[in-house]
Formats: structure tokens, C-alpha cells, sequence
């Protein structure tokens, strides 16, 4: 089978699995945007119906305190007929947006940033998926399925995430930095991502002209555009909704974690229990500590833009303030791409097997805490802290293997060695 | 970090990776010899009344007297209505609802279990307490017939003179609704279904009038004829759908008043007479967990459990010399102590095993008894994990370091053959240049997608029995069943020989490995899961499929896979059920007939648990099994 024919087939699956969930199971949707997992207080299509509906009836959609999503997500949805009543169009918009998705990771496989950047060859590198398998892992991994059968709009900015990783793999700049900044207008922390996905840009640019340009005067014009487009997009905003009101409620709740919903995250238990004296200084802490890996992994791993990028949306799916199994599916589908970087790492098993045990009983705990109402909130932090170990295990163990290869490039004699840590 | 060294050093150490089989067995064995300390009093307690608000028996009960002659009167009522039509009975058991004075309401209800038909009706009147703002409900239930099928005479009866008489108090500050359900168990569940609005309004009708939120529920099941028949004891049921239970509080306040109030003693899970010997406790505790095993709905309070609204049944059983004058006492006093609760019960435990009236255990001293279990599973996928990556599976190549030959090397004792270093890859550095050990390079891939593929294919399997089971029509069920028996033990055999025989699809022995690795770690992580919500089924199941952690493929050892085969078609979840029916004399149609309805009717989940953990489990574990008979 040709590769056109294996996408057409992958896509063609991965649709007729969504849409038969969609049209088989009506209620599905319903059940999985009321899960804590899936669904945050800034992501869920509940909360978004909600705005629209102030929205459409001319009342600002922040009013009430439901709606913490992106203003510019308002017309859109209301193009669409409403999900209640023929839902099939919503249905279609985000398994396009899934198959989007999937086609950016694709490009980003084809590039060939994750093996062979600029500046580094791995030792490994003929040890690869094909994109199409990578595409796969994205599109049929059940958590992307139930993050699109759930209409959360996490799908949206996972969606721009991949798009504008697979636009700076093709050293696009102008298509990246929109892409981004759509990313970060909906959902704020992917503009950390901006700094690695720069150098992959400059390093696709660099290695394609003989004269390489000028990293400074080329980090300068590229920091201005996705300013530009930000700009923009905030403008649109705020022209829309007659105000500039809506900052304080999207990316303020975001910022100041006022919905202490429950979520898979490791924020809303602490700042349940926190002193209210001690918040401000442990929300900084806190947004710190999500920040502080941004730099860390930019510079250190300077010669593979596109791992540092994929590692900070591991991190962004452990320590940001909403996260949701969304978050976790970008960063487990990325992972595929360093197929070479596998046979390094040490502690897939147990990381997966934690990963697998947390997605079973988390909902079983919160089954006990929530309806049987025979158990409490520890039993299901206790599983984030489970879930949260998982996803810190496989970052970590990876960083490792990555770290591994440059040294086994570097240092050939090395390679093989146990490494010991001092 | 010098620990940590050490210990990744151990990795390499072969007898580490002899021990996970031990380690697994040893944890088999402290599970279960765990259970068997629990009745012991230096593991179990007394119980105790939690809930400060309950005072159980500290008031005075007035339910006597001339309140006799109208419960005699209303008994004959109830006995002339037994031969009479449904629509008939209802109505006048409406009408004497009426002349308390109470509003009454009546509600039918259909189900189509598998092609049955279960067609009857609720007859229900609220209290509505002088101190109270409907907020708040209590339920008093009697189902026309008991779980026996025997008409409740004297419990119906007993819930329409109690109905007249706690209508005359004014201390009620929650509403008292007076429930009389046709029959013990679909009656109740289409009640409380259509009290919380969940049900289906096709066939079950809405309530007409409604109250607060139920704060708990209490069934009489008292199925003395016109006559009378006096009692020894209270059996006292606690369990309801899917092993969930009651609040510990209700059943000692239960106990409390029954015993200490009124002088009746109580027994539970049919323990008629309890000597409360460690034989006895033990005896109590097993049935107790095969009854929440099972997780079906053991009296009319089962029904409420799943709700949240927490309920017993209290059986008259044995003869002896307590009348119905006592049960209505210990019924208004337990109803005066639930009036006092100011909010829902909450103070003691939801997870326990009784060991006695007044003895339990909690779930923190049982609970590491069936994680260890499901642990042992864990333990042995990782074990198989980490076999399925070295190296040697297929070919067994003799160790390099090792001075003594190998077999093979002895048959073909070439001095080149012997002499050969270890394979060296070279390495380059600028102008430098190091060999090091090709052994060290390499690291075995696994092949992932089709054990992946496998195990997905085998729970998928699993679906067909489910939806087959749930959705035969009844006469045909026993058949279904005799056919499975038949069938299932013999599907893995079939698969292993049909695999082994087309080539394309013929699992490697790393491919076998990891499927048994993966089919493992998903029994014991569904294990571990169960535990929390039902962990007498998670135990039970552990139990059952424990072979499926030592079991292996064995590939040229015909003897010894036939051995684990025929170890494995005797626990075959099927053989299994028909076993233990024949074990407790049930009639196994009339098993899979109730456990057709009660997936349809109260949302039992133990089939799912049977069809998607333990049997995919199993067909896995006999088809690596298998393998080695056909390799």
C-alpha cells in the first residue's frame, strides 16, 4: 500500500470511529463533557454553550461567571446550528479538527526535526515510525478520541499546538507564529512553547540557505509578528465584546485559579486547602515553577528544538492549572516521534502501567467521592498524584534518553556504560 | 543515589529474575491467609453508633395496646386482597391510605427483561411531618410478595397501622412516605427510579406526588398468614445492587434498638443460629462476600442503595415468642431515631464485612487483601515484561563470560567456534578509535502491536457472551449456557492451534510472553479498581483466576501444557458458575434468568466484571497455554 493510500485509510478509519461514537452513543458527548478528566473550566463545550447563549442573546458571555474561554470562539460555534438539536455539524468540526491535527503531525514526522535536527544527528536515527504510524498513535489514542467526542476545545488548541510545531518543522515563519499565537490566544501556556519552536525555526532556516541569517535580527522580526498577531487577535476580541473585561476572564482565571473545580491536575487540591494569606504567593510559586522549565529546556537542549518543545507540552500537561487528559494526549502522541530515542529509556513500563492504572481508577474513586458518596476528595487526588508521576516518569526518563544521545554522539567511547548520577 | 545504583545494578542479577513467580505466590497465599485473620478480635471490633444524632432506643415507644386490634383488623384486609386482581388491590389498599388520612398515589410499572414480562404496581402515601418543610423523606416499604414470592401479610399490614399511628404524632420533622411495592424487587427499583426522575417513561409511570430527599429506607418483610405467627429472631439485610452498602450506623441502630430496646436478637446473611465462634464469624464473613459478589439485590432495600439513600430489610425469621407488636416497636423506634438525624448519614462506614451482629471489620484492615492479590498479577506482568526483553527467548545463545561449554558448543567442538572473541563494534572519534561490546549496543526490541492487538480482540470477545446472556429470551438461556459450557473452554485451544498453524498470524514466543505480560496487567489493574468499588467480587475473581499468574507457555513441553490446560478449562468463569450452582443447589437457569433481569432492572454490573475482566483474562492465559501444546 502506497503512503497516500495508508493516510486515506487512517483517516477514513479514525473519522468513521468518531462518527459512529457521535451517532451511536447521543449521549456520549453529554457524559463525557460533565467528567472532570476530560473537561475543565476552561475547556468545556458545557461552559462554552453557556457563553454562546449569553452571546446570542446579547448579554456579555462573561457575565455570570460560567465562561472562561476564548471571545473569538463565540461566532464561530455560532455559525454552527445548535448541538441540542442537530448536532452533527459540531460533530464534524472537531473530527476535522482532530484530522488537522494528525495531518500537521504528519508533516512534523516528515520533516525529520525529531531525528536529524540542524546541529545533531543521532546515532539512532534510521530507527523511526512512519508518520503514518505517528498519525495513528494521535488519532486512535482513546484519550484524543474522548477529548474530540466530549467537544472540549482543548482539541482546538491541541490542533494549533501541532500546527504550528509542524509549520516551524517546515520553517513556515509566518503560518507559525499565527498559529501559535491562535494556540496561545486560547489557552495562554502554549506561548512558552514560543522560544524552542524559534530555534527549529531558525535551524530548518539555517540549514536550508547557505548563508545563515543572523539569529538576533531573525529572533527580533519572528518575536515581533507572533506579537503582532496576538495583538490581533486580542483586538478582535475586545472589538467583539465592546471590552477589554474579557483578559480578566479568560486568562485571569487561567492565571488565578478561582474555579477550584476538580481535574487531574495537581493545583486545585493545594489552593483548596492553602491559606487565603498564602495564595498570591503560592499561585507565583506555582506559575513559576510551570515557567522555570521553559529557559531550562531551551538552552540545554539548544541542538533539539523540537524535544524541548515536545517536553514542555509534557510538563504543560502535569503543572499547569487546568490541565485534562487533552493535554496529556498531545504530549503522548509527540512522543512517537522520537521512536529512536526508545530503546534509552529505562522506565516505559512502570510509566505506562501508572498511566493505565490511574485512567481506570481515577474514575473509580471519583465514582466514590462523587455519587456512592462512600469516599472523599484524597481518594481522587491521590490518583492524580498517581497520573501526575506517570506523565513526570516518561518526561523525565525521556529528557534522559535524549541527554544519552547527545552524550553517545559526543563521547562514542561511552556508549553502552551505565551512567551514574553525582 | 548510591542505593538507587545499587539497585539498578541488581537488574542484571539472574536471581532477581527468578523471584517474581515466589514473590507472587507468597503474595496469593498472605491474601488469603489475611482473610482468614479478620474474624480473629485482635483484627475485628465492636461496632458502635457513629452518628451522635440517632440515640437509638432512648425513647419511649407507644406502638401497643388497642393499636393491636387494629393491626389484626388490617391483616385481614390484606389476606382477603391475596386472590384479587392487581388494579383491585391497589385501590383499596389506596383507600386505607386515604382514610389515615395520608395522600396516596398509586404507580405502574413494565419491564421486558429478555422477552419476560414483569407487569405491576406501587401503592404509596406521604407523611408529611408536622415539623417539617419537605425537605427531607424517610421510607417505610413492605413488597407485596418477599424475595420468596410469598405474600407479606403481616408486613403490609404492619406499614398500614403504622401508617394510622405515626399520622397522629406531631414530632415528625421529615416527611414519611409509606411505600407498598408489588413485589421485593423490580417494584422498589421502579419506585425509587421514578422518585429521583432516572426512570424510563415509557414503561414505568411517574410519580404523581413526591417529598424531599430520601434520608433512609426501611423494609418489613413479616409473611405470617391472617393468623399470626410469632418470631424468634430479626435477620437483618444490609447488601444491596452491586455490593454496595448501607451505612454501618443504620445497621447498628438496627441492632441497638432490636436487641438492647426490645430484647429480639439479630442475625444476619442466614446465620440462624450464631454461636459468635471464630468458625461462626468466618462462616458469616464468606457469605456475606459471596452475597456482595454477586451484587444482586437481596431484599426490597437494594434497590435504594444505589442512590445514595441508605437502607435495610428486617426479616422476621425461626419460632419463638416476639410478636408483631415488637417488630412495630422496634420499626417506630428505629423511625424516631432516624427523625432525629440532622443531616444524611455520613459518620461511619460504607465499606465493611460483619462478622456478627455486633462485630465488624473495616476496610482498611481488609482492603490489602485483595490488593495484594491483584498485585501479584502486576507483579508477574512485569516479570514477563522484562523476560519478554532479554534477549534469549528464541535461541538461547550460551553466556560469553561463562567457562564452562554449552551443550551445543560440546556437539560441534570446532576451535575457531570456541575461540571466538565476543563480537567488538568499532567506534571513531576524530583519529581515535574504541571497541566496545556489540552485546552492549543492542537492546531487543519488543513487538508491541500484536500482543496489543491481541488482548484488545480478546475483551472485545468478550462482549458477544455479554450481550448473548443478557438478551436471550429465558427458555433458551439453559441451552445458551450447556453450549457455552461446551464451547468456552475449548475457544482457546482452538485459537492457539489455529495461530499456530497459519503462519502470518503465529505469535513469536516474545509475542506470546508479552500477551500473557499485558493480558495480566489489565486483570490486575481491573482488580485493583473492583477492590474499591465491590471487593468481595474483586477477591473472588482474584482467587479464581490466581493459576493465570503462574501459568506459562512452554513450548516443546507437551505434558506440562496439557497439565496447565486442563488446569485452566476447570476454571473457566463458566464451568466456574455452573459449579458453584451445583455447589448451593441452584438452578442455574433460574441463575442466568435473574441475572438477565437484574442487568435490565436495577443495573447490575456483575456480568461486565465476568465477560470484560475475568473471562478475556482467561481466554488469554489459555492461549498462551495453548501455544505450548502446538509449538
Amino acid at each position: 500500500m502506497s503512503m497516500d493510500q495508508q493516510k486515506a485509510l487512517l483517516f477514513g478509519a479514525a473519522a468513521a470511529v468518531r462518527l459512529v461514537l457521535f451517532t451511536a452513543f447521543p449521549s456520549l458527548p453529554n457524559l463525557l463533557a460533565g467528567r472532570v478528566e476530560v473537561s475543565t473550566p476552561v475547556t468545556s463545550f458545557k461552559r462554552l454553550q453557556e457563553g454562546l447563549f449569553l452571546y446570542t442573546h446579547n448579554v456579555s458571555p462573561y457575565d455570570g461567571g460560567i465562561y472562561h474561554q476564548a471571545p473569538l470562539l463565540l461566532p464561530l460555534f455560532s455559525l454552527l446550528p445548535d448541538p441540542s438539536y442537530f448536532p452533527f455539524a459540531t460533530n464534524l468540526l472537531y473530527t476535522a479538527v482532530d484530522l488537522l491535527g494528525a495531518y500537521a503531525l504528519i508533516q512534523i514526522a516528515e520533516s525529520g526535526q525529531s531525528a536529524t535536527p540542524r546541529l545533531f544527528q543521532s546515532s539512532r536515527k534510521d530507527m523511526r515510525w512512519s508518520s503514518v504510524a505517528v498519525a495513528a498513535g494521535f488519532l486512535l489514542n482513546p484519550f484524543t478520541v474522548a477529548t474530540c467526542i466530549s467537544h472540549s476545545t482543548a482539541a482546538l488548541s491541541n490542533m494549533f499546538i501541532l500546527t504550528a510545531m509542524a509549520k516551524a518543522s517546515q520553517g513556515a515563519i509566518i503560518t507559525f507564529a499565527f498559529a501559535l499565537a491562535v494556540a496561545s490566544y486560547l489557552s495562554l501556556h502554549p506561548v512558552l512553547l514560543f522560544p524552542p519552536l524559534l530555534f527549529l525555526c531558525y535551524d530548518v532556516r539555517a540549514s536550508r540557505s547557505t548563508a545563515a541569517p543572523k539569529l538576533a535580527l531573525y529572533a527580533l522580526t519572528l518575536t515581533a509578528g507572533f506579537g503582532a498577531a496576538c495583538g490581533l487577535l486580542l483586538y478582535l476580541s475586545a472589538s467583539l465584546t465592546g471590552s477589554w473585561e474579557f483578559l480578566m476572564s479568560t486568562y485571569g482565571v487561567r492565571l488565578l485559579l478561582p474555579d477550584l473545580t476538580p481535574n487531574v491536575g495537581l493545583w486545585w487540591y493545594f489552593f483548596i486547602e492553602m491559606f487565603d494569606s498564602f495564595r498570591e504567593f503560592f499561585l507565583g510559586v506555582f506559575w513559576l515553577h510551570v515557567a522555570s522549565y521553559m529557559p531550562g529546556f531551551t538552552i540545554r537542549l539548544r541542538k533539539q528544538p523540537l524535544f524541548a518543545a515536545m517536553s514542555l507540552t509534557g510538563i504543560f500537561a502535569i503543572f499547569t492549572p487546568y490541565p485534562s487528559i487533552a493535554d496529556a494526549a498531545l504530549y503522548l502522541s509527540l512522543l512517537p516521534l522520537f521512536r529512536h530515542l526508545f530503546p534509552l529509556m529505562r522506565y516505559t513500563f512502570l510509566a505506562s502501567a501508572a498511566i493505565l492504572y490511574a485512567s481506570f481508577l481515577g474514575p473509580a474513586f471519583y465514582y466514590l467521592w462523587i455519587y456512592a458518596g462512600s469516599g472523599n476528595a484524597n481518594f481522587f487526588y491521590a490518583i492524580t498524584l498517581v497520573w501526575s508521576l506517570g506523565l513526570s516518569i516518561i518526561v523525565g526518563d525521556s529528557l534522559y534518553a535524549a541527554l544519552r544521545d547527545e552524550l553517545d554522539v559526543e563521547r562514542p567511547e561511552l556508549r553502552g556504560k551505565e551512567v551514574k548520577r553525582i | 543515589m548510591a542505593l538507587l545504583a545499587t539497585l539498578l545494578a541488581l537488574r542484571k542479577d539472574p536471581r532477581i529474575q527468578r523471584l517474581p513467580p515466589y514473590l507472587s505466590l507468597i503474595f496469593i497465599i498472605v491474601g488469603v491467609a489475611w482473610l482468614l485473620l479478620l474474624p480473629l478480635d485482635e483484627y475485628s471490633r465492636e461496632t458502635y453508633v457513629s452518628e451522635n444524632a440517632l440515640l437509638p432506643g432512648q425513647v419511649h415507644t407507644y406502638f401497643t395496646g388497642s393499636e393491636h386490634n387494629i393491626f389484626r383488623a388490617y391483616r385481614h384486609e390484606v389476606a382477603a386482597l391475596a386472590d384479587k386482581p392487581v388494579e383491585e388491590r391497589s385501590r383499596a389498599l389506596t383507600d386505607i391510605f386515604r382514610s389515615h388520612n395520608l395522600k396516596a398515589a398509586t404507580q405502574k410499572y413494565t419491564y421486558q427483561p429478555s422477552g419476560r414480562n414483569i407487569t405491576n404496581q406501587n401503592v404509596y402515601a406521604v407523611l408529611q411531618g408536622p415539623r417539617a418543610d419537605a425537605t427531607e423523606a424517610l421510607v417505610l416499604i413492605a413488597a407485596w410478595r418477599n424475595m420468596d414470592g410469598e405474600v407479606n401479610y403481616s408486613g403490609v399490614a404492619l406499614v398500614l397501622t403504622l401508617a394510622r399511628y405515626f399520622k397522629r404524632w406531631s414530632l415528625w420533622s421529615k416527611d414519611i412516605i409509606f411505600l407498598i411495592s408489588g413485589d421485593s424487587t423490580s417494584g422498589p427499583q421502579a419506585w425509587v427510579d421514578a422518585y429521583h426522575n432516572s426512570h424510563s417513561p415509557a414503561a414505568i409511570d411517574p410519580l404523581p406526588i413526591k417529598s424531599g430527599a430520601l434520608q433512609g429506607a426501611i423494609a418489613i418483610d413479616y409473611p405470617a398468614g391472617p393468623w399470626g405467627h410469632r418470631f424468634d429472631k430479626l435477620h437483618i439485610m444490609y447488601d444491596g445492587v452491586n455490593g454496595q452498602l448501607s451505612n454501618l450506623d443504620l445497621f447498628n441502630t438496627a441492632v441497638n434498638i432490636a436487641n438492647g430496646q426490645m430484647g429480639i436478637g439479630c442475625t444476619l446473611q442466614r446465620m440462624w443460629s450464631h454461636k459468635n465462634t471464630y468458625q461462626d464469624r468466618l462462616q458469616t464473613m464468606l457469605r456475606g462476600m459471596l452475597s456482595q459478589g454477586l451484587g444482586h439485590a437481596s431484599g426490597p432495600h437494594s434497590a435504594f442503595i444505589p442512590y445514595h439513600v441508605d437502607a435495610i430489610t428486617l426479616q422476621t425469621v425461626g419460632d419463638g415468642w416476639h410478636d408483631e407488636m415488637s417488630l412495630g416497636r422496634t420499626v417506630e423506634s428505629l423511625f424516631r431515631s432516624l427523625n432525629n438525624l440532622l443531616e444524611h448519614l455520613h459518620q461511619s462506614f460504607f465499606f465493611y464485612l460483619l462478622l456478627h451482629s455486633m462485630r465488624f471489620v473495616s476496610i482498611g484492615t481488609y482492603l490489602p487483601s485483595a490488593m495484594l492479590l491483584a498485585a501479584s498479577f502486576s507483579i508477574s506482568a512485569i516479570a514477563l515484561w522484562v523476560q519478554s526483553g532479554r534477549p534469549d527467548l528464541d535461541t538461547p545463545v550460551p553466556n560469553p563470560a561463562s567457562t564452562h561449554p554449552s551443550p551445543q558448543e560440546k556437539k560441534s567442538p570446532s576451535i575457531e567456534e570456541e575461540k571466538k572473541p565476543t563480537a567488538m563494534t568499532e567506534v571513531h572519534l576524530d583519529t581515535h578509535k574504541t571497541l566496545i561490546p556489540s552485546a552492549l549496543l543492542t537492546t531487543t526490541e519488543r513487538s508491541l502491536l500484536y500482543p496489543t492487538l491481541f488482548t484488545l480482540l480478546s475483551h472485545t470477545l468478550g462482549l458477544l457472551p455479554l450481550y448473548l446472556f443478557n438478551n436471550t429470551p429465558p427458555s433458551y438461556l439453559p441451552t445458551l449456557l450447556n453450549l457455552s459450557l461446551v464451547l468456552s473452554p475449548a475457544l482457546p485451544l482452538l485459537t492457539a492451534s489455529f495461530l499456530s498453524s497459519s503462519p502470518p498470524l503465529r505469535p513469536t514466543s516474545q509475542q506470546t510472553t508479552l500477551i500473557q505480560s499485558f493480558s495480566l496487567l489489565l486483570l490486575g489493574m481491573f482488580l485493583a479498581a473492583l477492590a474499591t468499588l465491590n471487593f468481595s467480587l474483586a477477591f473472588l475473581v482474584g482467587c479464581l483466576c490466581s493459576p493465570l499468574a503462574f501459568t506459562r507457555y512452554l513450548p516443546g513441553k507437551k505434558i506440562a501444557s496439557a497439565a496447565q490446560t486442563l488446569l485452566l478449562a476447570a476454571l473457566n468463569p463458566v464451568v466456574v458458575i455452573r459449579a458453584a450452582c451445583w455447589f448451593w443447589g441452584a438452578d442455574v437457569g433460574d441463575v442466568v434468568v435473574r441475572a438477565a433481569e437484574g442487568w435490565h432492572v436495577w443495573g447490575l454490573w456483575t456480568q461486565v466484571v465476568v465477560w470484560e475482566v475475568w473471562w478475556p483474562a482467561w481466554f488469554a492465559g489459555g492461549v498462551v497455554v495453548g501455544r505450548g501444546l502446538f509449538s
